[in-house]
C-alpha cells in the first residue's frame, strides 16, 4: 500500500514538472527580451497555458495532501525545519498564479498593467522555481536538524549554500526547457517556431551545464550527491541516457519534428527526475538524526486506506477529465 | 505580538482571505451556469453577455481563491506542525476529497473558460456546472475537517497518544452536518446579495438595464432562497452547539452563570470581570428555547468551566450578534425580494435599501468565522490539545504575519481594482471575448 502511495508522489511529482514545470518556464521565458516576438509569444503563452494552468498547478496539492495525510511526520518536519523556502515559495506560487490570470483577464488591455503582469509573472516564475530547486536539494542533504534549537542550524543551514543554489539554477534550465520545447508545437507562425527552437537548444545546452555545475559544486562543498551516486550505479544509467538524448534532440530539432522533439524533452526529464529519486530512495529526508523513510514514517493502516480509495476513486474522475483537457485543447487543431 | 498570537493571526487572516473568494468560487458558477443556460434556451444575447462578464469574474476570483488556498495548505504545516502530525492522518481524509473535488473543478474551468466553440455548446455548459458543482463540494469537505476540530471523533486519545484512527468516522463527526450547511447557505445568500446589489445598483443608475435586471434576478434568487433557510440551519447549529461544545454557546451569548430560564441578549457587551451582561435586551427564557426547545431548561453558563478553558468572550458574543443580525435582516430582505418578484416591479427603494447588503453577507461569513474559531479556544482540537501546544517552534512568526498582511492587502486591492475595470467596461458596451 506504501508502495502504491509513493508511486502517486512520484507521478505527481513528475506531472508536476512536466506540465507545471513548463508553465514556470514559459514565465521566465518571457523575462528576456524577445524584440517583435513579445507580443506574439505572449499570446502563444496565454493561449497554450490559459487552459491546462489551474489543472497542472493540482499535482503539487495532490503531494502535499498525500504527505500530510499519509505520511504527517515528514510533512511537519519540512514544514518546520524548510519554514523560511517553503514561505518563500508560497509567495512566489501566489504572485505568478495572481499575475497570469490577471494579464489575461483585465478587461482593459493596455501596454502599462499588461508589463507589469508579464514582468510580476516572469519574475515570481523565476523566484519560484529557484525555490524549488533549493527545497529539492535540501531534503537530502542530511543536514536537517529537527533536534536543534539554535536557529541558524534549525532553520536555515539545512537549506544554505551553493549546492541548493546550483539546483535551483539546473531546475530552472530544465523548466524553461521544457517550455520552449512545447511552444514549438503551440504555433503555426514560422518566425515564432524558429524562435522557440532557438531557446530549446541553448537550453538543451543550459541543462547539460547546469547539470556539470551541480555534480561541480557537490564536490567542491563535499555535499553527500557523489557518495548517493556510488551507491546507485543505475543513476549513471539513467543520466547518461538523459546526456545522450541531447543528441537525439538535436537531430530532430533540424529535421522539425515536433511530437518527437516533445518527446525526447519528456522523456529526459523524466530519465533526470527518475534518476534523483533512485539515488536516495526509500528516503524521503535525510536529517542529523537520520533518515525519514516512507515506510517507518506512514500512517496508521486505516488512514492510508482512506488515502487510497480517495486516489483512486479520483483518479476514475480526474483522468478521463483531464484527458478530455488536454484532448480539447492540445490535440484538436482547427 | 508574541509568536503563538502572530501564528494565530496569520492563520485568521489567511482563512479570512481565502473564505471570501472560496465563498465566491463556490457560488458564482451556478450564477454563471443560470444565465448560461438562459442563453441556450432562450437565444438572448443578453444572457450571453451576462454569462462571459460573470465568467471573467469568476475567472479573476478563482485564481485568487486556487493560490490563497494553495497558501492555506501549507500553512497548516507551516503554522500549526503540532496539529497536523496527529490530526493529519485522522482528518486527511476530507481534505484529500476536498483535493479530488476542487482537482476537477480546476479542469472544469480550463475547459469552460477556453472552451467557448471548442465543444456542443451543452457539454461546455455542463463543464461551467461542474465548476460550480465540484467547488461546493469541496466547500463541504473542508468544512468538515474544520468541523472535527470542533467535535473530534474517530480516535482514542489516551496519555497524549492517538490511537485506533477511524477517518470515516472522523470525518462524518457529530459538527460535519449542521458546519457545512450552515456555512454553503452562507456562501450562497453573501455572494447572491453581493452581487444581487451590484447589478440592482447599477440597473438605478440607469446603465445596460435589461442586461442589469436580468443579472440582479438570477444573482438575488439564489441569495433570498438561501437568506430564508438560513435562520432555519442557523437555529440547528446554535442546538448542535449547545450540545457539542456548551462553552462557545455561552460566550456567544454572554451567559455566565448555568441557570433554567436562561435569558436571550439583544446587543449588549458582556462585563467579564464582573460576569454579567451590560446594556443587552434580555428576553426571558428564549435561550433555554432555543438552545433545547424548553423555556425551563438548564444552559450551561461559563461557570462551568475552568476560567483558562474561556474563549474570549467579548470577542465572541459580538460577532455573535452581527452575524445573527446580518442574517435576520438578510431574510426579512429575501422575503421582500420574492413578493416584489411576484409584483413584477422592485420600486428604487428596495434596490437603494440592498446596497448595503452588498458587502453585509461577507462580513456576516467573517463573522461566523471568528465565533466558530474563537470560540473553540484554547482548543485546537476541541477538549485534547491546546492551540499553544501545537504552533511552530519557528521563531519571528511576526514578520510572516507582517509578510502575508502585506501580499494579501496588496492581492485584494487588486481584485479589487479588475472586478471594478470589468464592471466598468461591460457597463459602458465595451465587447470582447
Amino acid at each position: 500500500m506504501i508502495d502504491i502511495l509513493i508511486t502517486f508522489i512520484g507521478a505527481s511529482l513528475l506531472l508536476y514538472v512536466l506540465l507545471g514545470g513548463s508553465d514556470y518556464g514559459a514565465g521566465i521565458l518571457e523575462l528576456f527580451p524577445a524584440g517583435k516576438f513579445r507580443e506574439r509569444q505572449k499570446n502563444v503563452i496565454n493561449h497554450a497555458m490559459g487552459p491546462v494552468w489551474e489543472a497542472n498547478h493540482m499535482w503539487l496539492i495532490l503531494i502535499v495532501v498525500i504527505l500530510f495525510m499519509g505520511f504527517p511526520a515528514i510533512f511537519t518536519t519540512l514544514m518546520t525545519s524548510l519554514h523560511l523556502p517553503m514561505l518563500a515559495l508560497l509567495i512566489g506560487i501566489v504572485v505568478r498564479g495572481a499575475a497570469f490570470t490577471f494579464r489575461h483577464y483585465d478587461a482593459i488591455q493596455e501596454p502599462r498593467s499588461q508589463r507589469v503582469y508579464t514582468w510580476l509573472f516572469g519574475l515570481s516564475s523565476l523566484w519560484t522555481a529557484m525555490w524549488l530547486g533549493i527545497i529539492a536539494a535540501s531534503l537530502n542533504r542530511g543536514l536537517i536538524d529537527t533536534q536543534a534549537r539554535d536557529p541558524w542550524i534549525a532553520y536555515i543551514r539545512p537549506w544554505w549554500g551553493l549546492y541548493p543554489l546550483a539546483v535551483g539554477i539546473f531546475i530552472t534550465c530544465i523548466f524553461v526547457f521544457l517550455a520552449s520545447v512545447y511552444l514549438i508545437g503551440e504555433t503555426e507562425d514560422t518566425d515564432l517556431k524558429l524562435h522557440f527552437k532557438r531557446w530549446a537548444m541553448s537550453l538543451n545546452c543550459a541543462v547539460v551545464i547546469a547539470g556539470g555545475l551541480v555534480f561541480a559544486v557537490s564536490i567542491a562543498e563535499n555535499e553527500s550527491l557523489l557518495a548517493a551516486f556510488a551507491r546507485t550505479p543505475l543513476t549513471w544509467g539513467v543520466m547518461v541516457l538523459a546526456t545522450l538524448l541531447f543528441l537525439a534532440m538535436w537531430l530532430l530539432v533540424r529535421r522539425g519534428y515536433h511530437l518527437w522533439i516533445r518527446a525526447v524533452a519528456i522523456g529526459q526529464a523524466t530519465l533526470i527526475l527518475v534518476g534523483w529519486l533512485l539515488l536516495y530512495a526509500p528516503d524521503a529526508v535525510n536529517t542529523v538524526q537520520g533518515p525519514l523513510t516512507f515506510y517507518q514514517k506512514a500512517a496508521p493502516a486505516a488512514t492510508l486506506r482512506q488515502l487510497m480509495i480517495a486516489l483512486l476513486v479520483g483518479s476514475v474522475f480526474i483522468f478521463p477529465s483531464l484527458f478530455f483537457l488536454f484532448r480539447i485543447f492540445k490535440m484538436k487543431r482547427e | 505580538m508574541d509568536d503563538l498570537m502572530a501564528a494565530r493571526s496569520t492563520m485568521a487572516f489567511s482563512l479570512g482571505f481565502h473564505i471570501i473568494f472560496a465563498a465566491i468560487g463556490m457560488t458564482m458558477p451556478f450564477f454563471m451556469s443560470a444565465s448560461h443556460f438562459l442563453y441556450l434556451r432562450k437565444g438572448n444575447d443578453a444572457y450571453l453577455k451576462l454569462t462571459k462578464m460573470w465568467m471573467k469574474g469568476v475567472a479573476i476570483l478563482f485564481a485568487v481563491g486556487a493560490v490563497s488556498g494553495t497558501v492555506l495548505s501549507f500553512e497548516l504545516g507551516l503554522l500549526w506542525p503540532g496539529f497536523m502530525l496527529h490530526a493529519g492522518p485522522i482528518i486527511g481524509m476530507p481534505f484529500s476529497w476536498e483535493g479530488t473535488a476542487f482537482f476537477l473543478e480546476a479542469i472544469a474551468i480550463g475547459l469552460f473558460l477556453y472552451g467557448w466553440k471548442r465543444m456542443n455548446p451543452w457539454v461546455h455548459w455542463f463543464t461551467g456546472l461542474a465548476v460550480g458543482v465540484s467547488g461546493f463540494a469541496s466547500g463541504i469537505f473542508v468544512v468538515a475537517a474544520n468541523a472535527w476540530m470542533n467535535s473530534p471523533a474517530g480516535f482514542e486519545f489516551a496519555n497524549g497518544v492517538f490511537s485506533n484512527i477511524d477517518p470515516v468516522r472522523a470525518m462524518f463527526n457529530r459538527a460535519w452536518l449542521h458546519q457545512s450547511l450552515h456555512m454553503q447557505l452562507a456562501a450562497l445568500q453573501a455572494v447572491g446579495f453581493a452581487v444581487g446589489g451590484i447589478h440592482g445598483l447599477l440597473f438605478l443608475r440607469g446603465k445596460a438595464r435589461d442586461l442589469n435586471m436580468k443579472a440582479f434576478k438570477i444573482a438575488m434568487t439564489f441569495g433570498a432562497a438561501a437568506a430564508l433557510v438560513q435562520p432555519l440551519a442557523g437555529h440547528f447549529s446554535g442546538q448542535r452547539v449547545a450540545e457539542l461544545q456548551p462553552a462557545k454557546l455561552a460566550a456567544m451569548e454572554g451567559h455566565f452563570h448555568t441557570s433554567r430560564q436562561a435569558p436571550l441578549y439583544i446587543g449588549g457587551i458582556p462585563d467579564v470581570e464582573k460576569q454579567e451582561m451590560k446594556w443587552g435586551i434580555p428576553l426571558p427564557g428564549a435561550l433555554s428555547f432555543i438552545a433545547h426547545d424548553d423555556f425551563n431548561a438548564e444552559v450551561i453558563g461559563l461557570d462551568r468551566f475552568p476560567r483558562d478553558e474561556w474563549p474570549h468572550v467579548v470577542i465572541c458574543h459580538i460577532a455573535f450578534q452581527i452575524m445573527v443580525g446580518i442574517g435576520t435582516a438578510m431574510a426579512l430582505m429575501g422575503a421582500a425580494y420574492f413578493w416584489f418578484l411576484k409584483r413584477g416591479k422592485f420600486p428604487p427603494w428596495y434596490l437603494k435599501l440592498l446596497v448595503p447588503f452588498i458587502p453585509a453577507g461577507v462580513i456576516a461569513i467573517e463573522a461566523g468565522w471568528i465565533v466558530t474559531e474563537v470560540g473553540r479556544q484554547p482548543w485546537i482540537i476541541y477538549g485534547i490539545m491546546r492551540t499553544k501546544d501545537a504552533v511552530t517552534p519557528v521563531p519571528g512568526m511576526v514578520y510572516h504575519f507582517y509578510l502575508f498582511l502585506v501580499l494579501y492587502l496588496a492581492l485584494a486591492a487588486a481584485s479589487a481594482w479588475l472586478l471594478w475595470r470589468q464592471i466598468k467596461s461591460v457597463q459602458t458596451g465595451e465587447e470582447d471575448a
